[in-house]
């Protein structure tokens, strides 16, 4: 910690602990951030501050009998400190930017206060430009609200919803609890009734909701969206990359990359046989699966039966024919 | 109580209490007198002490002003912190609004951009202010990114100060004034005039090959118009549809491609289970993504990107040792 954070802070924590008489440390700390035992470091620190005069009447004035031994705060003698300091430039872009966010995931009567608390900071602030544009993938505003009402009234639902994964359009009856954020695409939290287990669903691949006349059931706590995004997965692949099919590691999450001569060697994990398929058909001659030897051979199956149908259905032409 | 008070947080505490708690200019004099640092030190070391201090304290946001409050004796120079300037200006939120500044306090997952927020709401808690999501447990917005060179980054947009990084695997060092980071496509990107080449540039995150270091003084330059932006957004879009494809796809299956078309009567007699569909498509890229559904579709019309699309697989099946 530096002195320049401590300042920072003390100067919005003096006029903080001003207006409430009492307030137990504990919510100092979380206020602020930090621990308790910071947050008595800090009160030993105002203690020698105030106006100059070095007459004890002069410095700001802090209980610490009632800090030691009720771990409460009760601060006085400081009327010069009524309101804390003007946001600095990073504090107020980083909220302002936040709320944005909020008001893009939300519906209704939360977006628009999301919308007017973000004009209310902009304003004061001198109105600095936001530093991020963030194309927010939250799928259909009206399916949105939809899904908030559903879950607020607990609900069951019937979604269409076209699964990346599979490539197939499937009706999964489901209990909904949340929706979250990763990275800058949002998704539908909810228990599958079809899976008996918790899934989670990108809100721009929900095609529609049906609400169903049943309640939804309580299954627990959901699991945490984030970290463990692919930690239940144990399959993975090692694919050898040439420089045209690299992107395929910005795109999708790497356990693990190397670069080669002349491209990457990369390992995914797979939560879906059916992704690891399509991806391996859309890079073609760009992909070689290195490790296991057999994860190709669905998409070698697939090909095979993919030239076979055309050409039964639409008659065979010639390899090396394809005109421009 | 063995925690001993940080003497510099107390003493540039005390010294922008004198500052501000005065409305005439400080006289330096007054101000080596009254500060105890200060007090026993040679014209020269206060001198340093405080210019340092004086930076510091203008760097957390607080405005020191330079003046005399007497024309007629210039020489001796004072300073002020005028409580207009350095307060939080007025600013009052309703209850909804509060709600949202409460769930804008999770959105950060980046720890700087996360710490400014932090920092922010407490400023906001200590002018009255009481952020409460408590009520809001359905909705979770959250903004990550996986790329180390985010929080760099993010404080070099906002500081407006330019950045030095390597890029890809050149050992070229690019120096970039970075104007805005986005979202876009499942990835990061930076925009910016990239000062090696002399001409903006878009920039992705993860091919950023080292952490970005800043340099050189803040507001370095002018982040330029709208319209200079949007025109380096639209090479983040992808390509755009330029030929029309009649295909033929099974049942409920390749959704994302089944949506962006229409029902067209088939040209061909189809197997059964599936159904044509015209759909606009990118010359340049269809082959690998209509491949990527194997035997799911059909590729009717045009026959030129049919055999494309044959030829893709065919040379997927010879890179892994397969027939034809």
């Amino acid at each position: 910690m530096s002195s320049s954070d401590q300042v920072n802070r003390l100067f919005a924590m003096v006029p903080y602990l001003r207006a409430r008489p009492g307030v137990p440390i504990e919510e100092v700390a979380r206020t602020f951030g930090i621990t308790p035992a910071q947050v008595v470091a800090d009160l030993w620190v105002i203690l020698m501050c105030g106006l100059p005069g070095g007459m004890p009447d002069d410095l700001i004035d802090i209980d610490m009998d009632a800090v030691e031994g009720e771990g409460v705060v009760h601060l006085s003698n400081a009327d010069y400190l009524v309101r804390p300091l003007r946001f600095s430039r990073d504090e107020a872009v980083s909220l302002v930017v936040a709320l944005q966010t909020v008001s893009e995931i939300a519906t209704g009567e939360l977006q628009a206060d999301a919308e007017t608390a973000a004009a209310k900071l902009t304003e004061i602030t001198g109105g600095e430009v936001e530093p991020v544009y963030l194309a927010i993938n939250t799928g259909d505003e009206q399916l949105r609200s939809q899904l908030l009402d559903a879950i607020a009234a607990g609900q069951r639902l019937r979604l269409t919803y076209d699964g990346q994964a599979r490539g197939e359009t499937t009706r999964p009856l489901i209990d909904p609890v949340g929706i979250e954020m990763r990275d800058a695409v949002a998704y539908l939290q909810a228990w599958s009734l079809d899976r008996d287990d918790w899934r989670t669903y990108r809100l721009d691949r929900i095609v529609a909701v049906e609400t169903t006349a049943e309640q939804a059931a309580d299954h627990g706590p959901a699991p945490e969206l984030g970290q463990g995004w692919f930690a239940d997965s144990d399959g993975q692949v090692t694919l050898e990359l040439d420089a045209a099919s690299a992107w395929v590691a910005d795109y999708y999450p790497v356990r693990d990359a190397i670069r080669t001569d002349n491209g990457l060697r990369a390992t995914f994990a797979v939560a879906d046989p059916g992704w690891l398929t399509s991806l391996l058909l859309r890079l073609g001659s760009g992909a070689r699966a290195i490790e296991p030897a057999g994860a190709v051979s669905d998409a070698l199956a697939a090909a095979q039966e993919a030239l076979d149908l055309n050409h039964s259905v639409c008659g065979s032409v010639p390899p090396g024919s394809a005109t421009n | 109580m063995g925690l001993v008070a940080p003497r510099k947080s107390e003493r540039l505490i005390n010294l922008a209490i004198l500052l501000l708690s005065s409305r005439r200019f400080v006289p330096r004099a007054r101000i080596q007198e009254v500060i105890e640092d200060y007090r026993d030190k040679d014209e020269a070391s206060f001198e340093r002490m405080f210019e340092r201090d004086k930076d510091e304290l203008r760097a957390m946001g607080f405005p020191i002003e330079t003046g005399h409050n007497d024309v007629l004796f210039e020489d001796e120079v004072g300073y002020r912190i005028s409580p207009n300037d350095f307060e939080l200006p007025p600013i009052d939120f309703t209850p909804g609004e509060a709600t949202a500044l409460g769930l804008a306090a999770t959105v950060w997952q980046q720890a700087s951009a996360a710490e400014q927020t932090a920092g922010a709401l407490a400023k906001l808690r200590a002018a009255g202010i009481e952020p409460d999501a408590q009520r809001l447990t359905a909705l979770a917005p959250r903004i990550s990114a996986r790329e180390a060179a985010f929080d760099p980054l993010w404080q070099a947009v906002i500081d407006r100060k330019t950045v030095k990084f390597r890029y890809r695997d050149a050992d070229e060092v690019r120096v970039v004034e970075p104007w805005r980071l986005a979202w876009r496509n499942n990835s990061w990107y930076l925009l910016g005039h990239d000062r090696t080449r002399s001409a903006p540039r878009v920039f992705k995150l993860s091919r950023i090959a080292d952490l970005p270091k800043p340099s050189g003084k803040a507001d370095a330059f002018q982040v330029p118009d709208d319209a200079v932006m949007a025109e380096q957004m639209r090479s983040l879009e992808r390509a755009s549809a330029d030929e029309q494809a009649v295909i033929a796809i099974r049942g409920d299956r390749a959704p994302a491609l089944r949506r962006r078309g229409t029902p067209h009567p088939a040209p061909v007699p189809l197997p059964e289970g599936f159904t044509a569909y015209q759909v606009p498509v990118s010359r340049g890229l269809a082959a690998a993504e209509l491949a990527s559904y194997g035997p799911d579709v059909i590729v009717c019309e045009p026959a030129g990107l049919r055999e494309k699309v044959l030829d893709h697989l065919r040379a997927f099946l010879a890179a892994h040792g397969g027939e034809r």
